[in-house]
């Protein structure tokens, strides 16, 4: 028997982002039911994060913020906006319990990589504590919670896929009993975090946590016709070699990590001799990625890291130094080796969904927030902008549904979607999760890589295909929670594509996207954003120029234009 | 890859780290006790550990 429900608000994925999405929607009077895959407060990428929530305090300096967050790519006076509501969000998390690093009673702030001032405020029992104490805050204002159900379809008013009409809410299964939910909604907000390869195996260049983030919530917007944009830009992060763990940058870099090649080099000195290891987030990217590309061993080494320092550090990144030390001993003693995840968002950039600062996609009825969209632009996946955008978008969902009739999702539309969702649950003879998703885990660290190259794009999209036509659609499941898994493989391949294809697009390197083809940051022909929808059963991409009152006050230059510079000459794809 | 190690006489079975563990590995056994039901899926995140009361779980991560 299907499980059914009905609610006002809808929120799918209990987050960062959904969690004040549902907070604020609930505190404007609606009825709100927030739907999790996992449990809410222990799952994404929110539970995991590495202690560090940057925030605006009153009486910085709103410039020193907009030079260090206010990229070419950004909406300006949209982060301006942003930041006292992150100083909002601080006091509202701690009056909730999030235990911040105080000295006495006053919240502290330490200084980050990239930035000249210091804005981090630190978490003292790190991301799991912090969310659980999210959590509470959101379930005493009266939201809903539905733990262990994955939503894998939206529903719509006309029944169809594209829609022409509206979301009118979700289906999905419970991933212990297999049960179906359908859950008809005024509204439906998608927060359903980054994507990256699930369940990847450690040391394959793919792992990162959290492990089960596959991009549903992308892949069910772009079926029901949401324009997706920045998909190229919101790649790759860092882990260390062999450990699924996070990096921890944010805390570790201005404790006096620093970075080293096998021979104890500081690499950094080629990049950016003045910062070194305080160097802004995207160049690091680049020159561990331009390092491997060397067949250097770039790692981080803590041993100038004070002892007194090294204990908070602890406490602040606990899953980051216990995973890590648990591999290789103590993380004082000798550097760690660093190396990548790719083609995801690993949480740490925002793509997915155009949405506007109210968090409306280009479907009515459909809302998002946090770094399954665009972020309206702002510079990226961190904890505030996505508490920032949840925020928005709550009050304005808040806000709409009040005029809305209760919806009544098509009966054999929720027939057709719940036949689908099962259907490899009741497959006899086709293929198993573990060989389909090897093969194309194997074939992103092979042809895909960090480096990009368009033949090597070519030859990635064919096999993807070929994955996509003749392996996805025999995938069996011989329990529910195996069904989560080849339905996480499913959504992850369509976002994949969309991705390969946006990488494909932009030709020019910026931010940790870089191109062996287009080693230029091209300020003259892309600051552009480039839009992915799917179309009558195709992918349509276009490009769209950014309004010129996003840079302002820091204009853009075409003089800002850029080659990636390699002092010692070697081309960038040089090992291969 | 990391994996879950419970000591049977300290797991009181009260399900905490079934109902919490991110990736869904854990299950109370007929005796009523947490094991992995799914060990592949662990992430190595330690959730479980520190939310057992009991000091019943133990991740194991080495290379
Ligand atoms: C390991 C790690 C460490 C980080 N550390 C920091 C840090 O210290 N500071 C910082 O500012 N930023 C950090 N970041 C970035 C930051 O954590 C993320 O940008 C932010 O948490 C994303 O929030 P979100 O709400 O968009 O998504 P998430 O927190 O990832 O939440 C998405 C939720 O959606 C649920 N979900 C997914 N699919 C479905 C489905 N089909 N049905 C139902 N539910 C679903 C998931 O279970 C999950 O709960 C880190 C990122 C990672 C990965």
């Amino acid at each position: 028997m299907a499980v059914r429900l009905e609610t006002d608000v809808l929120v799918i994925g209990g987050g960062i982002a959904g969690a004040f999405a549902a907070y604020r929607a609930r505190e404007a009077g609606a009825r709100v039911l927030l739907v999790d895959r996992s449990y809410f407060g222990r799952s994404g990428c929110s539970a995991l994060a590495s202690g560090v929530y940057p925030a605006y305090m009153p009486g910085d300096d709103k410039d020193a913020w907009m030079r260090a967050f206010g990229g070419p790519l950004v909406n300006q006076p949209l982060v301006a906006k942003s930041l006292p509501v992150m100083h909002e969000h601080v006091l509202l998390m701690d009056r909730w319990g999030v235990n911040w690093v105080k000295e006495g009673r006053k919240i502290v702030r330490m200084g980050a990589p990239g930035r000249s001032f210091a804005n981090g405020v630190w978490m003292a029992e790190g991301g799991p504590q912090m969310m659980m104490a999210v959590r509470s805050g959101v379930v005493g204002s009266g939201v809903e919670v539905l733990n262990r159900v994955a939503l894998t379809e939206l529903l719509t008013s006309d029944g169809r896929l594209p829609t022409a009409g509206r979301v009118v809410g979700a289906a999905g299964f419970h991933t212990r009993t297999g049960e179906i939910h359908e859950i008809a909604a005024k509204a439906t907000v998608v927060c359903t975090g980054p994507y990256k390869f699930p369940y990847p195996w450690p040391g394959s260049t793919l792992g990162y946590m959290p492990i089960d983030l596959s991009g549903d919530g992308i892949a069910m917007m772009m079926r029901a016709g949401a324009e997706l944009s920045r998909l190229e830009l919101g790649g790759i992060n860092l882990n260390p070699d062999n450990a699924l763990s996070a990096p921890g940058l944010e805390s570790l870099m201005p404790s006096g990590a620093k970075w080293v090649d096998q021979d104890g080099r500081r690499f950094l000195e080629d990049y950016d001799p003045k910062r070194m290891e305080m160097t802004q987030r995207a160049l690091l990217y680049f020159a561990i990625a331009h390092q491997k590309e060397l067949g250097r061993v770039p790692s981080m080494d803590l041993r100038e890291v004070s002892p007194e320092r090294m204990q908070l550090i602890r406490r602040v990144i606990p899953i980051v130094v216990n995973n890590q030390e648990a591999m290789v001993g103590d993380l004082t003693e000798k550097p760690v080796p660093y190396t990548y995840q790719v083609a995801g968002t690993s949480g740490i950039f925002g793509a997915g969904a155009r949405v506007t600062e109210r968090g409306e996609t280009t479907v009515p009825g459909l809302y998002a927030a946090g770094t399954c969209t665009d972020m309206t632009y702002l510079p990226g996946g961190n904890l505030p902008f996505c508490s920032v955008t949840g925020d928005w978008t709550g009050r304005a969902v808040g806000a709409a549904v009040e005029s809305v009739e209760p919806p009544q999702p098509p009966a054999q539309q929720v027939e057709r979607v719940t036949a689908q969702i099962l259907e490899p649950l009741q497959r006899r003879d086709g293929v198993a999760f573990e060989p389909v998703h090897r093969r194309l885990g194997e074939m992103l660290m092979e042809k895909v890589g960090l480096v990009l190259h368009a033949d090597r794009l070519d030859a990635a999209l064919a096999e993807l295909r070929d994955i996509r036509e003749h392996e996805v659609p025999l995938l069996v499941a011989h329990n529910p929670h195996e069904l989560a898994k080849v339905w996480g493989l499913t959504q992850y391949l369509q976002v994949l594509e969309a991705t390969l294809r946006a990488y494909r697009y932009r030709t020019e390197s910026r931010v940790a996207f870089i191109r062996e083809d287009y080693p230029v940051i091209d300020n003259v022909n892309w600051v552009k954003m480039v839009v992915v929808k799917q179309q009558n059963g195709a992918l349509r991409l276009w490009d769209e120029p950014l309004p010129e009152s996003w840079h302002d006050p820091h204009p853009v230059r075409p003089t800002q234009n850029l080659h990636l510079v390699f002092r010692n000459q070697e081309a960038p794809h040089a090992a291969r | 890859m990391p994996r879950v190690e419970v000591n049977e006489q300290a797991c009181t079975g009260c399900g905490v780290c079934v109902d919490t563990c991110p990736t869904d590995v854990l299950r109370l056994d007929p005796q009523e006790k947490a094991f992995a039901a799914y060990p592949a899926d662990c992430q190595g995140c330690f959730v479980c550990q520190w939310d057992c009361a009991y000091g019943a779980i133990r991740v194991v991560v080495n290379g």
